[in-house]
């Protein structure tokens, strides 16, 4: 980019300006939709700004209250165990998807096809059919379970907090080791065979190659997969909106679902001060992201 | 040699788990929606065919599935064919022009794409109310432009940044304007890329949730995903057999649309996730 006689030091204000008119609607979008409703959630969290009552400038006092609502750390644990549980599994799944994705066989295609389809597909929607699935009573959940003896009755997947909490994990899991798959290949198709050849010659187990020389490859991809799960997985809302609704008992509540139920409560101000909490732990995640997915070294 | 047979066991038997982890629920999505009774699997009850699921789905006009359908496909096409071209034209300033800032602006796009949506959407909220946009059309389509452009964006000037530069050199030589070179070089060049971002866009603003959740009141802009989440039955008993059959109506373009340009999207999704 640096040889391009059209940028650098010579450019007419002109070009500037016509670069500039290119860039802007776009920039506007953004700033509009993105940027002011940001800054406006900051602004609401300093204030008492509740429906059909004056706004009132109260400072930290939302902050204060965050502090000692037993729900809100409440619906942090329940997010941070999730968050734990569902990516950790997703990482190891999606790293064997994504070898059996990369050895040649006939259908290789649709395979990738075919694991891209859970991901693709609009989460509330097959949030219901997983409803179904736990259901108690004729869900294809307990036909497995109790068929391959996994457990000797029928699970109470929505009854106890417990169940409903894998319940969440094994359906996210299913939506999102695909889509970690996809990311890893990409770090696989770029590792040279002649390491493998290599190390056959040598006589070297399959194993031994995977955690000599693939595994310790793949690391920066598996970062950036990682992280891009963590902050996903921190926002989580329409999965627990429609298959646990945050029940039982509010025990898999997510911040992000707190947060919407404290603004559709009417409390703006509130749920804006529980929402910049997590905007802040997602920003930061966000910037080890981009840092170790070397985004912005295409434009330098 | 012994090796090589026990991983060729092991492949077959990873590809079918593979594809039964993916595709069982749908499967099971299929079923039920041409089941007179949901609880088939259940020893009390067998399995009975039938169309009536969808014959409610497609022509009770009570559910609305079809206005949901429609609302849906207006949102998204509208809203991916708009970020596309905005995106397009973003991305051919920062790789082409001399944009100032252009480093910030892409680092600021990407955290942008990485807000969490709770975070925006009691101010849009708000926002939209004060514009009178609740339940119309340009409550959805204008948060999702914005929602989807930092991945268009991205996408798009990986793309655009790969194809030489010297080939709109010598456009720009021959006398063609910027907007010349984006539409008669760069674009038809890029058709690829184009076409996976706009795949992607579309997807993505098909399946947000949480917006169409609160600007949406009615049939007449709510969405797909918010319709069938919504969707319980009038006398307590939830209705498996139209809920699945409505769920398999909405998502079998998708998954058509996944399995035909599963390259598209694999490179878009690479490109607008990792780089390197």
């Amino acid at each position: 980019m640096q040889d391009d006689t059209r940028r650098g030091l010579y450019n007419t204000p002109k070009e500037i300006a016509e670069a500039v008119v290119f860039a802007l609607p776009a920039i506007l979008f953004l700033v509009c939709f993105l940027l002011i409703p940001i800054v406006g959630t900051f602004v609401s969290s300093f204030y008492r700004d509740v429906s059909y009552l004056p706004r009132e400038f109260i400072f930290f006092e939302n902050f204060r209250r965050i502090a000692t609502d037993s729900t809100y750390w409440r619906s942090v644990y329940f997010t941070v165990l999730f968050v734990a549980c569902s990516v950790a599994i997703e990482m190891v799944i999606g790293i064997i998807f994504s070898l059996i994705m990369h050895e040649a066989f006939p259908g290789r295609g649709i395979l990738r096809g075919i694991i891209l389809v859970p991901w693709a597909i609009p989460v509330a929607v097959s949030a219901r059919v997983w409803e179904l699935i736990y259901n108690f009573h004729y869900g294809l959940a307990n036909y497995i379970v109790t068929a391959l003896g996994i457990a000797g009755s029928p699970i109470n997947w929505f009854g106890n907090s417990v169940g409903a909490f894998f319940a969440l994990v094994i359906t996210d899991v299913w939506k999102t080791a695909p889509f970690v798959a996809i990311i890893i290949l990409t770090g696989l198709q770029a590792i040279p065979e002649d390491l493998y050849a290599q190390a056959k010659v040598d006589g070297t187990q399959f194993m031994q190659r995977f955690w000599k020389i693939t595994l310790p490859l793949l690391k920066p991809v598996i970062v950036v997969a990682l992280l891009f799960r963590t902050i996903d997985a921190l926002r989580v809302f329409d999965l627990v909106y429609v298959l646990t609704k945050g029940g039982p008992g509010g025990s898999t509540t997510s911040v992000s679902l707190y947060a919407f139920k404290t603004f559709v409560a009417g409390d703006f101000g509130y749920g804006s001060a529980i929402s910049v909490t997590l905007f802040i732990i997602a920003w930061l995640f966000s910037i080890l992201y981009i840092k170790s997915s070397r985004f912005l070294e295409e434009v330098k | 040699m012994k090796e090589e047979r026990i991983k060729r066991v092991l492949l077959i038997v990873g590809i079918v788990l593979t594809v039964s982890f993916c595709l069982l629920p749908f499967i099971y999505m299929v079923m039920v929606s041409f089941a007179k009774n949901a609880d088939f699997l259940s020893l009390s009850s067998r399995y009975v065919f039938t169309v009536n699921n969808y014959k409610e789905v497609l022509f009770n006009a009570n559910l609305h599935f079809l206005d949901y359908l429609k609302n849906s496909a207006i949102v998204s096409v509208v809203s991916a064919g708009v970020a596309v071209l905005l995106g397009s034209l973003a991305a051919f300033s920062i790789t082409r022009l001399p944009l100032p800032f252009k480093g910030l602006v892409l680092f600021v796009t990407l955290s942008m794409s990485m807000f969490p949506q709770v975070s925006l959407v009691g101010f849009l909220f708000s926002f939209m109310t004060k514009l009178g946009w609740i339940n119309t059309y340009l409550a959805l389509i204008f948060p999702y432009i914005a929602w989807v452009l930092p991945l268009s964006l991205w996408i798009l000037v990986s793309y655009f940044a790969s194809i030489p530069r010297d080939i709109d050199k010598q456009a720009f030589i021959d006398g063609c304007s910027s907007w010349q070179i984006l539409f008669k070089v760069i674009w038809p060049l890029a058709r690829p890329g184009i076409f996976s971002t706009f795949l992607l866009a579309f997807i993505f603003s098909f399946n947000e949730f949480m917006f169409a959740l609160l600007f949406t009141t009615d049939h007449r802009t709510r969405t797909v995903p918010v319709g069938i989440a919504l969707f319980q039955g009038l006398h307590g008993e939830i209705p498996w057999g139209t809920i699945m059959a409505a769920a398999t109506v909405s998502t079998l373009p998708i998954i058509v649309l996944v399995l035909v340009f599963q390259r598209n999207i694999i490179q878009g999704l690479t490109r607008g996730a990792v780089k390197g």
